[in-house]
């Protein structure tokens, strides 16, 4: 801030000295200039720190400290130099790129300093956001062979049942297809029932990112499908629809930390390319207008 | 359990002058003296009832006596099979057979009904007292196992297999006189019962009473599929069930294997054990005799770092361990300076592998031309039970594991030979099922105890329930802290999984400390340092009332990894940084169980409850005394620590080796291996990368009680 304020402070008497008003080709805008742009450098800088990460030269918190406080500081300084006229086309170009860097900046950092609280406040089943996906495939993996779990037993084929039922019955020291058979309540019609759910509910909401056009997308109407099942299923079955919902509930969890993530990284999109265009033409702006 | 050795005791048995320790059945010192005695209700793994009086014998009293139940006295003149006994003795089988539908089902079956073999051989044919008349029909609501009440002599050997040996307390007598039978629950059908049709019943019945439906098998690929007749003829074999052998035929195989195969490999997963019939085969470790040293390369502001395979000898770490031999799942040990050894017909290998699902703890190779039987659990379990099996495996301990075993310990280390022998035939090795107590708190302390297979827990009993103290692997010893100071046990030891204890008596305990004084001392300070740990612990556990706290595990630890989630941006820098220092491997994985707005992240956490350490099948992986966690150079990298960390604080790092071409011998081809790693903090650095790397402030290394302390703080408020 202080930096800022010299620079003001200096700013007046200049501009109101020079009798063609302040340019960025007098000495005092070419000082502007310089420093404006070795901030914008600095500021550069950090995608190239964030590449190698254990190199000890200066904490990664220092270099992001540095990068937002020159970054902001270079935005005013670059509108000194330039005495607040967007000039020729190169120039202008320059400062409606500047302009989208320093405004996709302040969104980002302000996105960064609240987003990560919405993320902790809504979404406790969180995971690593490149692992999403797979996580969805074991959504549905798991959700199939709940379903099947199920169905063998409503159905009492005993050679379908799962590894869990057998773990169960080897746990209880038996061979394991007597006790799956003994805990069966054949119901054919049940199974039927809840191979179709399965289908036509909740694998196409378990595949698709966001599940657009399935109907458990919302919590209220998946409570009720759910809710219905249990009517349908034996009470010993329950704890696996129990299961089923909070698959469906992780599936919603996973669809909103990929909107949030989007949200908080997506700025990044803009930022990035083109503060590197906007380095690359303030270096050939810098070139040109010193040496023409 | 006491620890006093039983006084011996003369008597004759069939005119034959033999001595055994007193509290034996004369049905045992018979069967030891190799004099057979027929019974149908006794078997050897369960407790003698003595109803069927089948083995009744003549100790020249007024009535004779049910040997499997009357003890050995001494100058006691025991007849087995004089006339008068042999007739009595056919009386009651005669009164046996009048109630038996014979041919029965298992009679028909497998041609095994131990009553009608008995019957055939005392020659009863016709039985000369009239049929039951009421009847007590069949139960067949069960999918697998059939009910023939009709066939039941009431010999309780299936209610004794139920309740005593698997404990499931379904079966029990039911009715009186001709009514009497057996009964599930509270006579219920047996579909309909508690029952988790275990099969023991079955297995135990001597009669078709209780047998097999045939529904599904047990089965093992491949191999030569013996019948039980074959089976029967192998000596480990005797006196196992017909009825067992037959339905669980595929169960076994024989397998034969040439010269320079490989059986069995470290690391991979596996449910079987291998019991050498021929030939000698070489048990060894594939994998390279070092830990994972991180280190920096260079110096200054681009210092990098590099993993690498150090062993013991070139990197010492701290509080590094001295064993001189690494523990595996068989009857040997391997010396650290040159993991091989020798395997024998007659030895066993992949005990825990088979009962525990424990990965292969080391690479087994056919040294010569090998015969080997290979089985399921179901069967080694039957074997285990079998006294003769049983006796064998231990012989073979004694002559050939029990000094490396001691000497493995390195507190044992000085021990010398003519002890060694001494306890070579004191020891006793006992075995325990899961979850069965070994020694309780408060309990008077009688023996020593060393940890031979599976895996204990070491628990103490607090108001709040139990605070676990420790998990010991093989090699693992327990029991020392009230032999030395003569108080009660301090804590309760309780097997985990199939656990085999070598327990040495108090008195021998004793002795050994007296004649080895340095072993006194090495003891004490042990003891010191646990009995100094436990009180830290429980210390802990009082000043930090706070249950989120407590639950999570995170009052053990001592340096957490925490990520401010109000701060994180999930750009994961901190991942990115962690696998930059360790040659692209990880060892951070950005996910965990969340505190309040903190996410603590992964890298040891030194657990009250450190799950990674079960299972390990070399017992590479063992805590400092700083609680940190240790992996040994001879981790073979199964992979089994990493997925029992419930917060995958472990990781699996892979490192090129150059290993012998089975193709081509005295060739090397190239190969990766994986050792086992965990946070190493970046000791070369002031920082730990994942902290040095996070742009947002939001990654810490924390001491949890103090980092935490204004959060406990404020919630010991809100409760108070």
């Amino acid at each position: 801030m202080a930096i800022l304020a010299v620079a003001v402070a200096s700013y007046i008497p200049y501009s109101l000295r020079s009798p063609q008003g302040p340019r960025g080709g007098s000495v005092p805008g070419l000082i502007y200039g310089s420093v404006g742009f070795s901030f914008m450098l600095f500021a550069g800088l950090l995608g190239f720190r964030k590449k190698f990460p254990i190199w000890r030269i200066g904490r990664a918190q220092t270099w992001m400290r540095g990068h937002l406080w020159l970054g902001f500081l270079a935005f005013p300084l670059i509108l000194l130099h330039g005495g607040f006229h967007f000039g020729g086309l190169l120039t202008r170009v320059l400062m409606w790129l500047f302009i989208l860097v320093f405004t996709s900046g302040l969104l980002g950092a302000a996105l960064q300093h609240f987003m990560p609280r919405l993320h902790t406040a809504q979404l406790p089943m969180e995971t690593i956001y490149e692992q999403i996906d797979r996580v969805r495939g074991q959504l549905v993996e798991e959700a199939q062979q709940i379903v099947e779990e199920c169905c063998a037993a409503l159905e009492g084929d005993v050679s379908s049942a799962t590894e869990r039922q057998r773990a169960a019955a080897a746990s209880a020291g038996a061979s394991w297809d007597v006790t799956v058979a003994s805990g069966m309540q054949v119901d054919e019609q049940a199974s039927t029932e809840l191979r179709g759910v399965l289908s036509t509910e909740i694998r196409p909401y378990l595949e698709k990112t966001g599940g657009h056009g399935v109907r458990i997308k919302d919590a209220p109407v998946a409570a009720a499908l759910f809710r219905q099942l249990r009517v349908l299923l034996p009470s010993t079955l329950h704890s696996n629809i129990d299961d089923l919902e909070n698959i469906c509930e992780e599936k919603r969890q996973l669809d909103k930390q990929s909107r949030l993530h989007k949200i908080l990284h997506g700025w990044l999109l803009v930022h990035v390319p083109v503060s590197y265009a906007l380095l690359l033409l303030g270096a050939w702006h810098a070139v040109v207008a010193l040496r023409f | 359990m006491s620890s006093k050795p039983s006084a011996e005791i003369q008597l004759t048995i069939d005119g034959t002058n033999i001595s055994v320790p007193a509290g034996t059945t004369i049905f045992d010192a018979a069967r030891l003296n190799g004099i057979a005695i027929p019974t149908l209700c006794h078997q050897q793994n369960e407790n003698p009832v003595g109803v069927c009086r089948v083995c009744v014998v003549d100790v020249g009293q007024r009535v004779y006596a049910a040997s499997c139940i009357r003890q050995a006295e001494p100058g006691m003149n025991v007849k087995t099979c004089s006339e008068p006994v042999q007739a009595a003795r056919h009386t009651l089988i005669e009164l046996l057979m009048s109630d038996h539908p014979s041919p029965c089902a298992r009679q028909q079956h497998s041609g095994d009904c131990e009553l009608e073999r008995l019957a055939a051989a005392a020659g009863v044919r016709e039985a000369r007292f009239p049929k039951r008349s009421t009847r007590r029909g069949k139960d067949d609501s069960s999918a697998v196992i059939a009910v023939d009440h009709e066939s039941c002599i009431l010999c309780d050997r299936c209610i004794r297999g139920c309740d005593d040996i698997r404990h499931n307390w379904v079966l029990a007598r039911r009715g009186k006189g001709y009514q009497a039978g057996i009964a599930f629950d509270t006579n219920l059908p047996m579909a309909e019962s508690s029952c988790v049709s275990c099969g023991e019943c079955m297995v135990s019945c001597p009669t078709g009473a209780l047998t097999n439906k045939r529904v599904v098998g047990t089965e093992l690929g491949q191999g030569d599929v013996l019948d039980p007749t074959e089976l029967l003829h192998l000596p480990i074999f005797q006196n196992v069930s017909g009825t067992f052998l037959e339905l669980n035929q595929k169960a076994v195989v024989k397998r034969h294997y040439r010269a320079g195969e490989i059986i069995c490999r470290e690391g991979e997963f596996g449910s079987t054990a291998f019991y050498i019939l021929e030939g000698k085969a070489e048990v060894f470790l594939a994998s390279p005799m070092a830990h994972v040293e991180t280190a920096g390369t260079s110096q200054g502001f681009f210092r990098k770092l590099k993993s690498m395979l150090s062993p013991r000898e070139q990197h010492r770490r701290s509080e590094e361990s001295d064993r001189p031999f690494i523990p595996i799942d068989a009857s040997v040990d391997l010396p650290y300076d040159r993991p091989i050894a020798e395997l024998n017909p007659g030895d066993l290998f992949g005990e825990m592998t088979c009962m525990s699902y424990y990965p292969r703890s080391a690479t087994v190779r056919a040294k010569t031309d090998c015969v080997m039987l290979e089985m399921l659990r179901n069967v080694l379990d039957i074997l285990q039970r079998n006294k003769t099996f049983r006796a064998q495996l231990e012989r073979n301990y004694r002559a050939r594991a029990l000094d490396s075993h001691l000497r493995g310990v390195p507190i044992f280390s000085s021990l010398t030979k003519d002890f060694i022998d001494h306890l070579r035939d004191r020891v006793e090795l006992v075995r325990f099922s899961p979850g069965q107590v070994i020694c309780r708190q408060g309990d008077v302390a009688d023996s020593f105890y060393l940890v031979r297979i599976g895996f204990v827990k070491v628990s103490e009993e607090r108001p709040g329930g139990e605070l676990i103290l420790a998990y010991l692997a093989r090699g693992g010893y327990f029991g020392e802290i009230a032999l030395l100071s003569g108080s009660p046990r301090t804590a309760t030891c309780t097997a985990l999984d199939h656990v085999e204890v070598v327990r040495i008596a108090r008195t021998d305990f004793e002795l050994m400390l007296e004649r080895f004084p340095d072993v006194r001392g090495k003891l004490e300070s042990i003891a010191h340092e646990r009995v100094a740990e436990n009180r830290r612990r429980t210390t802990q556990l009082q000043t930090l009332p706070v249950d989120q706290f407590l639950a999570n595990g995170l009052m053990e630890a001592q340096s957490l990894l925490v990520l401010d989630l109000e701060r994180c941006t999930r750009c994961d820098q901190c991942v990115h940084a962690c696998a930059d220092a360790h040659d692209g491997v990880s060892r951070l994985v950005r996910e965990g169980l969340r505190f309040d707005k903190y996410l603590v992240a992964t890298s040891c956490r030194q657990c009250r409850d450190p799950l990674c350490m079960v299972g390990c099948p070399v017992g590479s992986i063992r805590r400092r005394n700083s609680l940190e966690v240790i992996i040994e150079d001879w981790c073979i990298g199964c992979g089994l620590c990493a997925n029992n960390c419930p917060y995958g604080n472990i990781n699996l790092h892979p490192f090129p080796v150059e290993l012998d071409d089975p193709a081509h011998p005295g060739r090397k081809i190239a190969s990766t291996r994986v050792k086992a790693t965990s946070c190493d903090l970046c000791h070369d650095h002031a920082e730990p990368s994942c902290v040095y790397a996070c742009p947002h402030d939001a990654a810490h290394r924390v001491n949890p009680p103090e980092f935490f302390a204004g959060l406990l703080k404020q919630s010991s408020v809100a409760k108070g």
